[in-house]
């Protein structure tokens, strides 16, 4: 006893004398993590500032409205034309035809998924979802030049399957698990109430879900299909491989069959052979600023529309817009009637006349029918189409991964994996690639995920919401929506060019780290979330201070949260081409990097070259993007195993 | 009981899992009156409720026995339609539960999944079942507002027209007031005396003088069983079993 109150004295008078340099250490931790959580913003006006700088020349010699209006894109040319419309329209309308594709699929996949599907199946289905999100996209674009373009070649009868259409199509697929989720995630949170309101009225499954809980969820659908577009616009490396990239409008402009050129795809093809400093230069920092401008506003508005729902549900109803009812049936009605034009348009246009015969009588079919069949056949019906999307989504997946590991089995060998490219990828192995892309995430992860978990712990632990977290948590949502390609660019501006590095190991690690930063913070923050306040309160009670209770008693439970958040930017920065491209990259290399300051190979740049420069390496090319899809998708799986267990666990 | 019965339960068990929360319940709920159904928390009472309207088949885990008759007809017979079942017995919940919709909306949904698509009959049926949720003259003006603008014990009147709207036989109603305040209550009870000229009501109540003031006939629940069930007079005046007594003079609950 006497021992103990010794010891207590002991620590009290320790603490008494350590009492302002403890004062002083909290506040420079604090304001430490301070800088880390600004250091999305700051990354985010560096970015934009390096672009307007270098695209500055551009817009003042061309002047901005000629620049975004002039029809004709010949940067190489003798009189070189500097016009950005055709790629605009180009962006635009593969954006749009992505939708038409991935949006009644995504949404019969999510009603499927939270409505229909039982506890078995859904544990198959979420989990093949997400492997559909891990998948790279330069594995996509690779799919989609090999097969997809082939397919549509064959089955159109065209000269060339590198097609809106594909790109379309393409772009659709990768948007699908975004759009999915997101709505699944509305969907599924409608109050139970309104479910059991509706079907407690005698209202069947299917009314239950058209007329209620798809209404209810509708702002959080219509922000999953706005994340979905700018997923889309933003894609770079996936539709520069199945676009045919043709600067021009399509003619008619509802010709799915034309070759078109989005913004993106401009900057992957031709960033690589511009001299620094011209005019064309500047003119595709240009295209960057245009490309950045309008993913900002797409992202933003998603972004603003789900963080307005969630207040919304925590502060509890009384939200009032609505549309007066007489106002939605005319709004209806106009919506049906430009479908309906939209579709004669389409079909006199573009389709074969045997295509067309077969939607108009289904249609017809449709509108004489609805009013005589019962409302048990029109649930049949409608359960029917939803259990479809979520095969065909399924299907998609399916179709993708068998191809690319039935025809990447065979390339697999000890020698492939160990030995070095000879004859320029078409023979020899991918060691260098495999070596180079784990030097790559390694470094991005170190680099990010102290200044990730740092922002995270100053958002949620030491800031009440205010101006200063709405600021910085904006500047991480713009961070997150910002295309790949625009990192790519900065990096080569910014690291590469101004600080001088050079195209390195160290500059794709960087340009990386600041790509996945985002990630690292929302997942953290995620984490931190979820522990419980009490656990806070109950450290502070006992005099600890806030440190104290951070680093002994908050961070701790937050690991497992945290390490799936580092996992997943693993796997992203793994199966990422634009940033690196002109950053840290070289296509074959005999030997390792010496230092951080050399450049690298890497897998998903390797799998680019080979597939659309390098005729005749198609085993090698299949296993390349084989080992690539097994490297993402493993860190995925890991995640996602790692995330379920503790949350089964923690669940108890 | 004398009068003609619309529901009756022979010995139905319910198990949630393996945690049985009804044993073999038996009863009969007479037509054209208020039934109350008390007991502590816990005991059964709106899992019973959520029988009648086959609610329960939404949980997955829920295994169920006996035979629960409406107008002699077993609602599990094969072959049933539950969405029929539903409509013929409808459902007021604890919590008002408008949709997110306009008042008329509201109201109209009903009518309108089971097929009505005339305006002028639509119209009508909104005002009546206002009207009779004695809400007609509060919202007349703003029938197109959104329903989650009412006050809470508006909400639940509004929940309760939505039921009317569809003419049920039976309204089930699971505490309908124990989210409301004293006024917003005294409205909803003097509504049900009046509803059950033309209805059958079944309510789960907390608050024994709610069951008191309103019901012709109480049923007392306690651990999944039902223990007694007779006029709410007597139940309240002279009851049988001791633990209704205890549970009445409020010596436990």
């Amino acid at each position: 006893m006497v021992k103990f109150m010794k010891k207590m004295n002991g620590v009290f008078n320790a603490s008494e004398g350590t009492t302002r340099f403890s004062f002083l250490k909290e506040q420079a931790i604090k304001t430490v993590f301070f800088f880390t959580a600004f250091f999305a913003v700051i990354v985010v006006l560096f970015i934009l500032l390096f672009l307007l700088q270098d695209g500055y020349v551009i817009f003042e010699k061309v002047g901005v409205l000629a620049f975004l209006f002039g029809d004709s894109w010949a940067p190489t040319a003798v009189v070189p034309l500097y016009g950005i419309l055709p790629l605009i329209v180009g962006t635009l309308l593969v954006t749009l035809g992505a939708m038409v594709f991935a949006v009644p699929l995504s949404i019969g996949c999510a009603i499927y998924i939270s409505e229909l599907a039982s506890p078995r199946v859904k544990q198959v289905l979420k989990p093949a979802v997400e492997l559909l999100a891990g998948i790279p996209s330069v594995v996509y674009g690779f799919f989609g030049l090999i097969v997809l373009t082939n397919f549509i070649r064959v089955v159109f009868d065209l000269p060339t399957g590198e097609t809106w259409l594909a790109a379309s199509v393409l772009l659709g697929i990768m948007a699908l698990p975004t759009i999915i989720s997101v709505s699944e995630d509305a969907i599924s949170s409608v109050p139970r109430e309104y479910k059991e309101g509706s079907l407690a009225i005698g209202a069947n499954r299917w009314q239950t879900i058209s007329r209620v809980l798809v209404p209810a969820a509708l702002s959080g659908i219509a922000a999953a299909i706005i994340l979905g577009i700018g997923r889309a616009i933003g894609e770079t490396m996936a539709v520069l491989m199945v676009a045919g990239n043709a600067g021009i409008i399509p003619d008619p402009l509802w010709n799915i069959f034309s070759s078109v050129r989005t913004l993106t795809a401009t900057l992957g093809i031709e960033m690589g052979e511009v001299s620094v400093g011209s005019d064309h230069y500047s003119a595709l920092f240009g295209v960057a600023v245009v490309l950045l401008i309008i993913t900002l506003i797409v992202n933003i508005s998603a972004v603003t529309i789900l963080r307005r729902l969630k207040e919304g549900r925590t502060a509890h109803h009384a939200r009032k817009p609505f549309i007066p009812s007489s106002m939605q049936e005319s709004l209806k009605r106009v919506g049906e009637v430009s479908v309906i034009a939209a579709l004669i348009l389409f079909l006199l246009e573009a389709a074969p006349w045997y295509f067309a015969a077969v939607i108009l009588l289904v249609c017809g079919a449709f509108y004489f029918g609805r009013n005589r069949l019962s409302r048990k056949h029109i649930e049949k019906i409608a359960f029917g189409l939803i259990i479809a999307a979520a095969v065909i989504v399924i299907a998609i997946l399916v179709i993708i991964l068998q191809n690319i590991i039935l025809n990447g089995l065979p390339a697999l060998s000890w020698e492939f994996l160990t030995q070095p490219p000879q004859n320029l990828g078409r023979a020899g192995g991918i060691f260098p690639a495999i070596i180079g892309t784990l030097y790559l995430v390694t470094g991005a992860i170190a680099i990010a995920l102290p200044l990730g978990v740092g922002a995270a712990i100053y958002l949620i632990e030491y800031t009440r919401e205010g101006r200063i977290t709405r600021l910085i948590r904006t500047g991480v949502d713009l961070l997150n929506g910002t295309p790949s390609i625009v990192f790519g660019l900065f990096g080569f501006a910014f690291i590469v060019l101004y600080l001088g590095i050079g195209v390195s190991l160290l500059a794709g690690q960087i340009t990386l780290a600041l790509m996945v930063l985002p990630t690292v913070i929302r997942t953290t923050e995620e984490s931190l979330k979820n522990i419980p306040q009490s656990l806070r309160e109950g450290s502070l009670a006992l005099g600890a201070t806030r440190w104290q209770t951070i680093s002994r008693v908050v961070l701790p439970p937050a690991v497992p949260g945290i390490v799936t958040g580092a996992i997943l930017s693993i796997g992203r920065a793994a199966g990422e081409t634009a940033p690196i491209m002109f950053t840290a990259v070289i296509f074959s290399s005999r030997f390792l990097p010496n230092s951080v300051f050399q450049p690298v190979m890497a897998l998903p740049y390797h799998l680019f070259i080979l597939a659309t420069n390098v005729p005749g390496a198609s085993t090698n090319k299949y296993g390349t993007a084989l080992v690539l899809l097994m490297i993402v998708v493993g860190f995925y799986s890991v995640a996602i195993i790692v995330r379920n267990h503790f949350q089964n666990k923690s669940r108890g | 009981m004398s009068e003609s019965a619309i529901i009756t339960t022979n010995n139905v068990n319910l198990w949630y899992s393996d945690k049985q929360a009804l044993e073999s319940v038996s009863m009969t709920i007479p037509k054209n009156k208020v039934t109350a159904l008390i007991g502590p928390s816990g005991c059964g009472k709106s899992t019973l409720l959520r029988c009648f309207n086959r609610l329960n088949d939404l949980i997955d885990c829920v295994k169920i026995s006996g035979e629960i008759l409406l107008d002699n007809e077993n609602i599990h017979a094969t072959g049933t339609d539950v969405v029929m079942l539903r409509k013929k017995v409808g459902m007021v919940f604890q919590k008002p539960n408008p949709f997110p919709k306009s008042i008329y909306e509201n109201v109209a949904y009903g009518p309108r999944v089971h097929g009505v698509k005339d305006k002028t009959e639509l119209d009508k049926i909104v005002e009546q079942s206002l009207h009779h949720a004695a809400l007609w003259d509060e919202v007349r003006d703003r029938l197109h507002d959104s329903a989650l603008g009412l006050s809470g014990g508006q909400q639940q009147r509004l929940c309760i027209a939505r039921t009317l709207a569809v003419e049920p036989e039976v309204i089930l109603m699971d505490e309908p007031c124990s989210a409301l305040d004293p006024i917003a209550t005294a409205k909803i009870e003097n509504l049900i005396n009046l509803l059950k000229q033309d209805y059958t009501v079944i309510i789960v109540t907390h608050n024994m003088q709610q069951a008191a003031r309103v019901s012709d006939y109480t049923g007392f629940m306690y651990l999944g069983k039902l223990i007694e069930c007779g006029k709410t007079v007597e139940i309240f005046e002279h009851p049988k079993e001791e633990l209704t007594e205890n549970y009445i003079t409020g010596r436990f609950g």
